[in-house]
């Protein structure tokens, strides 16, 4: 299906599949449930880790564009920083590594100290769309699958 | 030896509200207004106290005696103007407040929140029931048209407005018991306060970062005992220079005329702080349907934390939000407009499209743009 022309649209829709193949935590063959991919520190997606499909840069441009928009950069910060804490986030920042948990408390105090001062950061310290780190979203994945797990326990 | 003021069964607790209290290092000038409203009430109150010596609430007598508290008390005339005005402060120190807790996300503090609208309708109610009281033609025919609102309520209606009136029209016996009723409500007001900061010390405050302040708290005093303080002087300098100054800029003119019930104004209108909420009452050509709408537009604000679709907190860092929300802002200012319009044409399409505007905001709108900025910040609905 990759070798012929098609219309634009098709690619898309060919794109989007086969990357939800691979980011999906579940491989599934012929309705088989063969593997897990459990979180890993290391494992740690990047804000710009995207396949080169047309389609696939203009959404990525506009992501970027609209990551430098929103200018929790300009304060130092990763997406990650600025999740709002509910119960799961709370649960995930407690399973973060020490030097994870220390780099995030650091950001987040000189965001609030620049806040205070009405100030950002010089432009050579913006964090930038490629160099985010989703830090905390392999832990936090983990504790709504485990919370959801729960649940679904607790009704039988 | 422990400190007194730590220790001390009352005055650690006025410690822990004022003094002690683990504040946000970066909050801003927007939080300045509930402290200011604070101000506001124990301002009206003594105000009121003041006036409730020499006012009577008989309809012979009434707009009489506010002329004579103006003429011949001592200084009547100062605590009057203040006390008019610093209702209409009131009003401009609560919408700030509320358009702080919008902005900011602080509605995520539900209970605090849930409170605040409470108290919103109680100074609402108060502001209502005082400004009968003059008993000036603005006076009574506001009464008069608000009261009848509620004779839209199926089966009961009629009956409903007779009880509230305590006759078949706004009269003497309603008079005297909303004279009574604006005397209560401000210590209702006041305890709900209470409540409501009880509430928000559980948690501390937010911040305009949004962000968990924890790992940057400064003590209360002197950084905002200080601060709400040069809030307090801008305020009173504000309310004094409106009071000696310009004192009838906000009223209006019919009410210097003594009430009369066989004389329809050609406008009536409420004051200003209401005129977004008449809007939208006449944006409905039914009746019951008006009321619903007004009482609507008021009661969104309880819905609001349960329309919260972001994973961020406030829209400091959400800038398709951060649109909507002056949207919201412009569209109440022209519902205002529109409310102290006449009802004709072209004000009524006018009306009839910002009060549409107003809903949407809060209930499409705004979390259809919540959802929007998590897919570009590649936020997935899991939770």
């Amino acid at each position: 299906m990759l070798t012929t022309i098609q219309p634009p649209f098709i690619y898309l829709l060919q794109y989007t599949f086969i990357k939800s193949i691979f980011e999906n935590k579940y491989i599934v063959i012929s309705g088989l449930v063969v593997s897990h991919k459990a979180p890993r520190a290391s494992s740690h997606p990047n804000m710009a880790s995207r396949a080169p499909v047309a389609s696939g840069r203009l959404l990525s441009g506009l992501r970027k564009w609209y990551y430098n928009l929103a200018g929790f950069n300009k304060l130092g910060l990763m997406r990650d920083d600025t999740r709002y804490e509910d119960a799961d986030v709370k649960e995930a920042l407690r399973r973060l590594p020490e030097e994870e948990y220390n780099d995030r408390i650091f950001r987040i105090k000189r965001a609030l100290d620049l806040s205070m001062k009405q100030q950002i950061l010089p432009k050579d310290q913006w964090t930038q769309y490629e160099q985010d780190r989703h830090y905390l979203t392999p832990y936090l994945d983990e504790v709504i699958r485990e919370r959801k797990e729960k649940e679904e326990w607790m009704k039988k | 030896m422990a400190n007194l003021r730590k220790t001390h069964p009352l005055l650690k607790i006025a410690n822990d509200a004022l003094v002690d209290l683990p504040t946000p290092s970066n909050i801003s000038l927007w939080w300045n207004f509930g402290s200011l409203l604070g101000l506001c009430l124990i301002s009206q109150i003594v105000t009121g106290l003041f006036l409730a010596m020499h006012y009577t609430s008989d309809i012979a007598t009434a707009f009489s005696s506010v002329t004579h508290i103006c003429r011949d008390v001592n200084y009547g005339w100062l605590i009057r103007n203040m006390h008019a005005n610093g209702a209409s402060f009131f009003f401009i120190c609560i919408y700030l407040h509320i358009a702080r807790g919008l902005y900011y996300g602080s509605y995520l503090y539900k209970e605090t929140w849930n409170i605040g609208v409470m108290l919103l309708v109680l100074v609402m109610a108060t502001a209502f029931v005082g400004y009968v009281l003059p008993w000036g033609q603005m006076s009574f025919w506001g009464a008069t048209v608000i009261t009848n609102l509620l004779s839209a309520v199926p089966y009961v209606g009629t009956d409903l407005v007779q009880w509230i009136w305590g006759g078949f029209s706004v009269d003497n016996a309603t008079l005297n018991r909303f004279f009574t009723f604006h005397f209560l409500l401000p210590f209702m007001v006041l305890a709900a306060t209470l409540v409501h900061l009880l509430f928000l010390h559980e948690t501390g405050s937010n911040n305009p970062a949004g962000l968990n302040s924890d790992v940057d708290k400064i003590s209360f005093h002197p950084y905002f005992s200080f601060k709400d303080l040069l809030g307090f002087a801008a305020l009173m300098l504000s309310l004094v220079a409106l009071a000696l100054f310009l004192p009838y800029l906000l009223g209006d003119p019919d009410n210097f005329t003594p009430a009369n019930p066989l004389d329809t104004p050609t406008h009536i209108k409420p004051e200003w702080y209401f005129l977004f909420a008449y809007a939208i009452l006449r944006s409905i050509p039914n009746k019951l349907g008006g009321v619903l709408a007004l009482l609507s537009a008021i009661l969104v604000l309880a819905r609001v934390p349960f329309l919260h679709t972001s994973k961020h907190r406030g829209l400091t860092f959400r800038p398709l939000t951060q649109a909507l929300f002056w949207l919201l802002v412009a569209d109440v200012m022209i519902l205002t407009w529109i409310g102290g319009m006449p009802a004709e044409p072209p004000y009524i399409i006018v009306g009839q499209l910002a009060s549409i505007a107003y809903f949407s905001i809060f209930l499409v709108l705004m979390p259809s743009a919540g959802y929007i900025e998590n897919s570009m910040l590649e936020w997935e609905c899991k939770g």
